[in-house]
């Protein structure tokens, strides 16, 4: 289940980079006939903020048989996205969570995957920024962007894995990142984000040693 | 072949309509980028690279095509002129629209979109959410001046007393939910509504640290268009820590009010979202008119190359099959292609080329029938044992049959081309010849007939000659064919046979007189000479009568000899004792002859008639006899010797003497009749002698001695049959020489 779903990602990644070359073709063509605004958009864009996305510190704990997942993460939204934000674009935010086994001479296998998403959404009325899990469905609103963020990057006490599934005494490395979610965002934006930058906002991983217990 | 071909094509046939849908669907799927679905952001990846491979195959497809093109015309192959022009008339009648359409879409687009967002339609948006806000606002200040009045009555109410007093307030107020926090954020009583929680909600790091600075206010908006105002008031004066005691109530906002500001907050918000995203839109609507433009632009392009080759493999085939035409060959055929006009030309060329297949095939039918008969012709030519002769004007050989050459001695055909008078200086037949021929044509008749007689070497030769003009272009005569016969045998042939009609009429009427003569001769001699002794005169003249009548009677005999022709009989026997026996006899006689035999010992027997082959001896040898009456020393050699001549075995007898031999003049005729150069005989002796050796089929010649004396060569063939072949061929050869 998880092997098919690693070669489907894989092929649909190596699809998304064939398509993003010939795509990029098309766009240089399509640019240099078009209006001069998609020219001078990329100049414009080049000076602002790119954001970030960073895992600072992780953990898990094991509390009853299951493994919780404390992390502190820094979302900073590039401009770009920030601007879509304001406009009332919901931005959809995903936490992979994988735990794999290492293998010496082949990839790394996944033995367990948890994604866990959020939406982020201004409100223009209230003027509040509204962020829900929609794992849970919980909602929170926020007086600022800064207070969404933070809360977002506060994750506490999420079960991960019942330690019953894992192997006694074997090594697992879990790793940990936070993206932004570009294929949730509108056509029109997708198909900007297809190759633009500013979109595709994604965390290294963050990786540490779990021993089976 | 053809069954693959119909596959192949039908393949390809079927690649470009999958192809092309699946472009069509892509591209519809691409027009749905405008709508947020899910199902495009499963397909983008796919409708792009659907797109991308098709721009690929085309691309490569076209690079092939104008690869081809440009080889084929640096090469000039017939049709690249035509259809290198062909391809840039429809690449440009097809690309100049296209790439206008393009440019006026995308600009008709780009401002299309920016006039979606008028500036217009956004200030009264903003106006709209402007005044939902200040009616929220008035509702969340009514709402927290609520809250401080419930702050109020609460008082210094404690434990239960607290919570009945909360729940009596929060009836009367309306509120979902009030809690009542103490320091620390410690829970000291709540109530709540019905449809709200039991649990209090954990007020937020905001709300905390609102409170430090006064009453906290928000809406709080919520799922399912539903809005709350949370609103907190302190109880207390902060303590240096920060904490405080307060209290938190949520509030439902009216229903009509929250669905209202609800609809103005989702119009602005996708107003606001639509003018952010018209980059996106004007971008998605660019990428996908651009690939349309470009898979048409290509396609048509590609297009262009192959329906220009279409269209002039047809003349291209036609321009081959001309060239095939012009080297000879008939039998090029063009494929007919579709029924229209460059079909019709096909057509009418495929005509053109086989009539003229067919006249080239009855022409060369004709040849070949005029080969076939001039070959036949000269076949008959070559059989015929007349000679034919066609030469130029100016007397050069242009044919000649075998016979010709072998009547004139000269083997004229290898002289085909050279000058007869060239010819004639060393060959004194044919310069004879000549003579009469250039007398006839000086006096330019144009047809002529005469009987030549050649003298040469092999003795006197009668020529039938019969020539005519050939006809020339303009009245001029284009040459001349001469036909002759060497008639000398048929003429000795005709000889022979009124001499012996003569002979045996002689016979006939002298011999049948004579007998009563010469009885009558005796009668008057016995009657009168007996009583008149005296009568010398009658004695002598009886004498006389008697005896010329008797010689009289031998020439008549000697004729009916020559005349008579009996059966033949036919015995093996052997020519040598022959020879001895018959030389015998002269050996014996009044006036001895010298016979030198020289006879071969290995001589078969031959089939022959015996005594008629002793004739041939005995007039041999007495003609010798004869001719050397008066000759000293005469001697007569008789040798024999066995000949081989083509294929058939003959006997040679050969009979040479020391003789005065013939008269040069005669030589040539010593075998007819009454030829003789002898004081006595009969003429007839040699003449026999050919007779019967013509009966054999032998042959017989007679010649001169160099050293002086004659020479007669008999040639009799071994048997009969063998000779009669032999004879045969040799008459054939007689004929055709």
């Amino acid at each position: 289940m998880c092997h098919a779903q690693v070669s489907l990602a894989r092929n649909n990644r190596s699809l998304a980079i064939l398509a993003r070359l010939l795509a990029a073709a098309l766009a240089c063509w399509s640019f240099g006939t078009s209006a001069q605004d998609f020219i001078e958009q990329p100049q414009t864009f080049a000076q602002e903020d790119p954001g970030h996305f960073e895992v600072r510190a992780a953990n898990v704990q094991l509390d009853g048989g299951v493994y919780y997942l404390n992390a502190r993460i820094e979302y900073r939204l590039s401009s770009e996205a920030r601007d879509a934000l304001q406009s009332g674009v919901p931005l959809r935010l995903r936490l992979d969570v994988q735990l794999i086994t290492n293998r010496r001479f082949w990839f790394d296998a996944e033995d367990a995957e948890l994604r866990q998403l959020y939406e982020l959404e201004y409100h223009a009325l209230s003027e509040r920024y509204i962020v829900e899990n929609l794992n849970s469905g919980d909602q929170a609103s926020f007086g600022s962007l800064f207070a969404a963020l933070d809360s977002l990057g506060r994750v506490e006490h999420l079960p991960v894995i019942d330690a019953a599934l894992l192997d006694h005494g074997r090594e697992y490395d879990i790793r940990l990142r936070a993206a932004l979610d570009v294929e949730k965002l509108p056509g029109p934006l997708r198909l900007l984000a297809f190759w633009r930058h500013d979109y595709s906002l994604a965390s290294d991983w963050f990786k540490w040693r779990l021993q089976g217990d | 072949m053809a069954i693959a071909r119909r596959l192949k094509r039908g393949l390809v046939a079927l690649c470009a309509v999958l192809g092309i849908l699946l472009w069509f669907v892509a591209l519809l799927l691409f027009t749905r980028v405008t709508e947020n679905t899910d199902d495009f952001a499963r397909l983008q990846n796919w409708i792009l690279a659907i797109n991308s491979i098709g721009i690929g195959v085309l691309l490569v497809l076209i690079v092939v095509s104008l690869a081809q093109l440009i080889r084929d015309y640096r090469r000039q192959v017939p049709g690249s002129r035509l259809r290198a022009r062909m391809v840039t008339l429809l690449v440009m009648v097809a690309v100049t629209p296209l790439v206008g359409v393009y440019i006026f879409s995308v600009e008709f687009i780009n401002r299309g979109i920016d006039n979606w967002f008028s500036v217009d339609i956004e200030r009264g948006l903003n106006d709209a959410l402007d005044l939902s806000q200040t009616a929220l606002d008035t509702e969340k200040r009514g709402k927290l001046v609520e809250l401080q009045r419930i702050a109020g009555q609460l008082g210094t109410a404690q434990g239960d007393d607290l919570v009945r007093v909360l729940s009596g307030l929060q009836t009367e107020s309306g509120a979902l939910q009030i809690t009542v926090y103490g320091r620390g954020n410690q829970i000291l009583a709540t109530t709540s509504d019905e449809s709200e929680s039991d649990v209090p909600r954990y007020p937020s790091d905001e709300l905390l640290l609102q409170l430090k600075h006064g009453p906290y206010v928000s809406i709080d908006p919520r799922p399912g268009d539903q809005y709350q105002i949370l609103a907190a008031v302190p109880l207390s004066v902060p303590t240096p820590r920060g904490d405080l005691e307060f209290v938190q109530a949520i509030f439902p906002l009216e229903r009509r009010l929250s669905s209202l500001a609800d609809a103005v907050q989702l119009t602005y918000k996708e107003f606001n979202e639509r003018r952010f995203m018209r980059t996106g839109l004007k971008y998605g609507f660019t990428l996908a008119l651009s690939l349309v433009l470009l898979i048409s632009l290509l396609a048509s392009v590609y297009g262009a190359f192959y329906f220009a080759r279409r269209l002039v493999v047809p003349i291209q085939q036609l321009m081959q099959g001309t060239r095939a035409v012009a080297r000879g060959d008939f039998a090029t055929r063009v494929p007919t292609p579709a029924r229209d006009e460059i079909g019709f030309l096909v057509s009418s060329f495929n005509d053109m080329t086989q009539r003229l297949s067919k006249a080239s095939e009855e022409a060369r039918l004709s040849q070949q029938q005029v080969e076939r008969e001039r070959s036949k012709l000269e076949v008959i030519l070559a059989r015929l044992s007349t000679g034919v002769v066609s030469f130029e004007p100016d007397m050069r050989i242009r044919t000649a049959n075998p016979a010709a050459g072998a009547i004139l001695g000269v083997d004229l055909e290898t002289h085909v081309g050279e000058s007869l008078v060239d010819m004639a200086h060393t060959r004194p037949l044919l310069a004879q010849f000549l003579i009469v021929c250039q007398s006839h044509l000086q006096r330019s008749e144009s047809e002529w007939r005469e009987q030549i007689v050649l003298r040469g070497e092999g003795g006197r030769r009668v020529l039938m000659c019969a020539c005519t003009e050939l006809p020339g272009g303009d009245g001029t005569p284009s040459g001349y064919v001469i036909v002759f016969d060497d008639i000398t045998t048929l003429l000795q042939a005709q000889r022979d046979a009124a001499w012996g009609e003569v002979a045996r009429r002689l016979a006939h009427e002298i011999k049948n007189p004579l007998t009563p003569i010469q009885l009558s001769a005796e009668r008057l001699r016995r009657k009168y000479l007996k009583t008149d002794s005296n009568d010398d005169l009658l004695d002598r003249a009886t004498h006389t009568i008697i005896q010329q009548v008797e010689a009289m009677k031998q020439m008549v005999n000697a004729f009916s000899e020559y005349a008579r022709t009996p059966s033949m009989e036919l015995t093996r026997f052997d020519v040598n004792a022959l020879i001895s026996e018959v030389s015998e006899l002269y050996a014996h006689q009044e006036k001895p002859l010298s016979i030198k035999l020289a006879l071969a010992a290995n001589l078969p027997l031959i089939e022959a008639d015996a005594g008629r082959l002793r004739q041939v001896l005995h007039n041999l040898l007495r003609n010798a006899l004869e001719a050397m009456e008066h000759q000293p020393e005469a001697y007569v050699e008789i040798s024999t010797r066995r000949m081989q001549i083509a294929e058939s075995d003959s006997v040679e007898i050969k009979v040479l003497d020391n003789g005065p031999g013939f008269v040069a003049d005669i030589v040539h005729q010593a075998f007819d009749p009454y030829v003789t150069s002898k004081p006595k005989g009969t003429g007839l002796g040699l003449a026999i002698v050919k007779k019967l050796i013509e009966e054999h089929g032998g042959q017989i010649n007679a010649r001169n001695r160099e050293q002086g004396g004659a020479e007669i060569s008999i040639l009799i063939p071994i048997s009969v049959d063998a000779g009669h072949s032999m004879g045969r061929r040799h008459d054939h050869r007689r004929e055709r020489a």
